[in-house]
């Protein structure tokens, strides 16, 4: 964009490896790297000087778990709008759940995807493959084919392979090419017609419950044969304490095994339905609060590597079915880190350090993508937060095309004021 | 809302479930049930008090005794009656809620009466209707004029309801009047009993619900009242009993049982329609303990209170599918 070097004046930097902020300058270079952080950059005449006094400098996020909707719903959202939710929330890169209309489980549609991501996206997007043909549990689709043609992941997300012996060998085919597997653990027939946790509030509302049991057996069967298989594995939206105690165990015995937590898992809990409101519908379910607690602990501890948001746009005619009708799913990229900040970090739940170590810097590493941790040489690659002031989240703030989120009109503290990536500004939010 | 009515203190623009209401507004129904009840005996059984106002029942699952209950229930108080019947199949589900009560709004109903075989629609319709709706049976959740009608049936049989005991016995799992009827005993005083197959008696139940394996304990807890719950033969019963053969043997008012419900003077209570020789064998119908037809009666009644109690809220226009609902 400019072809001038820009000084990051007087900012708070946060980082993985230090759960205070340090105070320092950082200065970018021409080509978009950075060049020095220090505590005191002498300002020079060449230099665009951006006060960032009182303003926190935080490594870009990467979400895990984004559904982009296109090709086959972009009512919801397209590559184009998800993306730039994204960059609206910090987020500076993102895997795409390959559940499009038609799925991404062939080689030709990983490059169709990657094409359009290419042309249509400012920041870089990865996308995950099927492992099974067309999402149905039946065959394997062609994974190295998708491989060669970019896929990192591969996953039938949304559901789960039920049948043990194709997940198994799904497991086996995928070590040859240093693919992650990642599961949506569930047992459909357990689940049936649920549409939110079962328990006391299912009974008062009258919903259909879908047991913790119905993931925890599926977390316990898929870890069982990553274990047999010596295969890697990746366990997605994690929702029950049990569940990530399972994970804790393979764990602790040294099964290749990394695990996702969502901001809404933390947040929220059954509870919050209240009078069937769908912003709080999703799958897996909000369970107790006694899970939003434990989850919690789990993320301090490691059990849980990554936070992903399961970012699921859904129209407002869907949302607005009755609450067994409505499809599961919120939205997250935009919230995530305003509602993490304003709930966990600003309250002292938890320090920057968890935060940026689990939605910047792990998802990359699990990805084998280079650090953007802001220090010398590496890539620009981060966002200007300003923690005194808030935001409205609202249709006029958001980029998604979908607003199913539990935050709609609601007001979260913290601002993403400016979105840096390599020598371009993505985002500033004082420049209208 | 002014105040020149003491008693529009007590009203409120939709009954939805038990839970929301308060015990003083139950007593004030059931007073006010009575009246309209004695109202019954005479020729002319017609009241002015909805004249002009328009009521529809709109039932998206099929049902003919609790629609014609409150087909006559409004009547009976002078209101017009409009029966509006959605078939499941002819609405890809759930999917029009919102266009029909758009419609029906430019209709100016005052009272929408709603079932559906989802939970939550009639709070759904509530948020986005000026029309006052009355639950009547929503999916597992509320069936809150049941409720209300038993209390009322309740009370002609124990003027003093605290500390009386009622067994509900069958599907409590899938039950909406097992919930609000027991919702509503619990906010009465009155202790409850469940009594079903294991796989019908569900483990998220309220810790206030005695749980018994068979009719042998639950007689020894002395139950004043025997509600027995519908049996719906459409669900996929395999899952949850193997037949109504054993079904009845072991939850059925079997001859020996109705021995037993004999001597100890119990009641039994039953929503409608009853299934024969599953939950109860013909006998107990003519047994003079049983209050199966006088709760039918008793129905028309109580919905009438109802009616007359609800207040249909402002005339307000709602923008159509253009915003979330949700209360932010």
């Amino acid at each position: 964009m400019t072809e001038t070097q820009k000084l990051f004046k007087n900012g708070q930097i946060a980082s993985e490896k230090s759960p205070t902020l340090r105070q320092a300058d950082v200065l970018v270079n021409e080509k978009g790297s950075i060049s020095a952080v220090e505590s005191y950059i002498e300002t020079k005449p060449e230099m665009d000087v951006i006060d960032c006094s009182r303003k926190i400098l935080v490594p870009g996020l990467f979400d895990m778990h984004v559904h982009l909707r296109e090709p086959g719903r972009e009512d919801k959202e397209t590559i184009e709008t998800g993306t730039e939710a994204a960059i609206n929330g910090g987020v500076t890169g993102l895997l795409a759940m390959p559940n499009t209309t038609p799925p991404i489980d062939s080689g030709g549609m990983v490059r169709f995807v990657l094409t359009l991501a290419k042309e249509r996206a400012r920041i870089p997007v990865m996308t995950s493959g099927c492992i099974t043909h067309n999402r149905q549990g039946k065959e394997l689709a062609e994974i190295a084919d998708m491989k060669e043609k970019g896929v990192v992941m591969i996953t039938d997300d949304g559901s789960p392979v039920a049948n043990s012996y194709l997940f198994r060998r799904a497991l086996e085919y995928a070590r040859n090419f240093d693919l992650i597997v990642a599961s949506h653990c569930e047992t459909m027939e357990l689940s049936a017609d649920g549409a939110m946790h079962e328990g006391k509030v299912s009974y008062q509302l009258g919903i259909p419950g879908i047991p913790a049991c119905s993931e925890e057996i599926s977390i316990e069967r898929d870890l069982s044969l990553a274990h047999y298989t010596k295969a890697r594995i990746h366990i997605q939206h994690v929702s029950t304490a049990r569940g990530m105690e399972i994970i804790r165990r393979f764990k602790e015995e040294g099964v290749h095994v990394t695990a996702e937590v969502t901001p809404h898992h933390l947040l929220f809990s059954e509870e919050d339905i209240g009078d069937y409101n769908t912003a709080f519908k999703m799958n897996p379910p909000l369970r107790t609060k006694v899970d939003n607690q434990q989850l919690l602990e789990g993320l301090k501890e490691g059990i849980f590597d990554i936070i992903a948001t399961d970012h699921a746009p859904h129209t407002t005619f869907e949302k607005n079915l009755d609450f067994s009708s409505a499809p599961f799913g919120i939205t997250g990229l935009e919230t995530a880190l305003l509602s993490l900040y304003t709930y966990l970090v600003k309250p002292g739940k938890t320090n920057w350090n968890l935060f940026v170590k689990t939605y910047s810097a792990e998802p990359r590493r699990i990805l084998g993508l280079p650090s953007v941790e802001i220090k010398p040489t590496h890539p620009a690659e981060f966002i200007v937060f300003d923690p005194d002031v808030t935001t409205i989240i609202n249709k006029a703030f958001m980029r998604s095309k979908s607003v199913n989120t539990p935050f709609l009109g609601k007001e979260l503290m913290g601002r993403v004021e400016k979105v840096i990536y390599k020598n371009e500004i993505l985002l500033d939010r004082l420049q209208k | 809302m002014t105040k020149q009515d003491p008693e529009k203190k007590k009203r409120r623009k939709d009954l939805l479930d038990i839970d929301s209401i308060s015990v003083e507004e139950i007593d004030f129904l059931v007073k006010t049930a009575q009246p309209f009840k004695e109202l019954f005996t005479r020729s002319v059984k017609k009241v002015p008090t909805l004249r002009g106002k328009s009521v529809l029942n709109l039932f998206y699952e099929p049902s003919t005794r609790t629609r014609t209950s409150f087909e006559i229930a409004a009547k009976r108080l002078s209101a017009d009656v409009t029966n509006f019947s959605v078939s499941q199949s002819s609405v890809v589900k759930g999917e029009s809620i919102l266009d029909t009560i758009d419609t029906l709004q430019s209709m100016k109903v005052d009272y929408m009466i709603v079932r559906h075989s989802e939970s939550g629609v009639p709070n759904f319709i509530a948020q986005n209707t000026h029309a006052s709706v009355i639950n009547a049976g929503d999916g597992y959740h509320a069936h809150p004029t049941q409720a209300i009608l038993d209390t009322y049936t309740l009370k002609e049989v124990f003027p003093d309801l605290t500390r009386k005991k009622i067994l509900i016995v069958g599907d409590i799992l899938h039950s909406r009047v097992a919930r609000s009827v027991s919702t509503c005993c619990r906010k009465l005083g009155i202790e409850i009993g469940v009594l079903g197959p294991g796989t019908l008696i569900p483990d998220s139940r309220p810790d206030y619900m005695e749980c018994f394996k068979d009719y042998a304990t639950a007689f020894a807890w002395n139950p004043d009242v025997i509600y027995l719950l519908r049996l719906q033969r459409e669900r996929q019963q395999a899952y949850f009993f193997p037949s109504m053969r054993e079904y009845h043997n072991l939850f059925g008012i079997t001859s020996n049982r109705f021995e037993t419900v004999k001597s100890e003077g119990i009641y039994i209570m039953h929503p409608g329609p009853v299934n024969r020789g599953v939950e109860l064998i013909d006998e107990v119908m003519t047994y003079e303990r049983c209050l199966i037809n006088q709760q039918v009666e008793n129905g028309i009644a109580t919905r009438m209170a109802i009616l007359y109690w609800l207040q249909p809220g402002e005339n307000k226009i709602r923008k159509p599918n253009t915003e979330i609902r949700g209360k932010s």
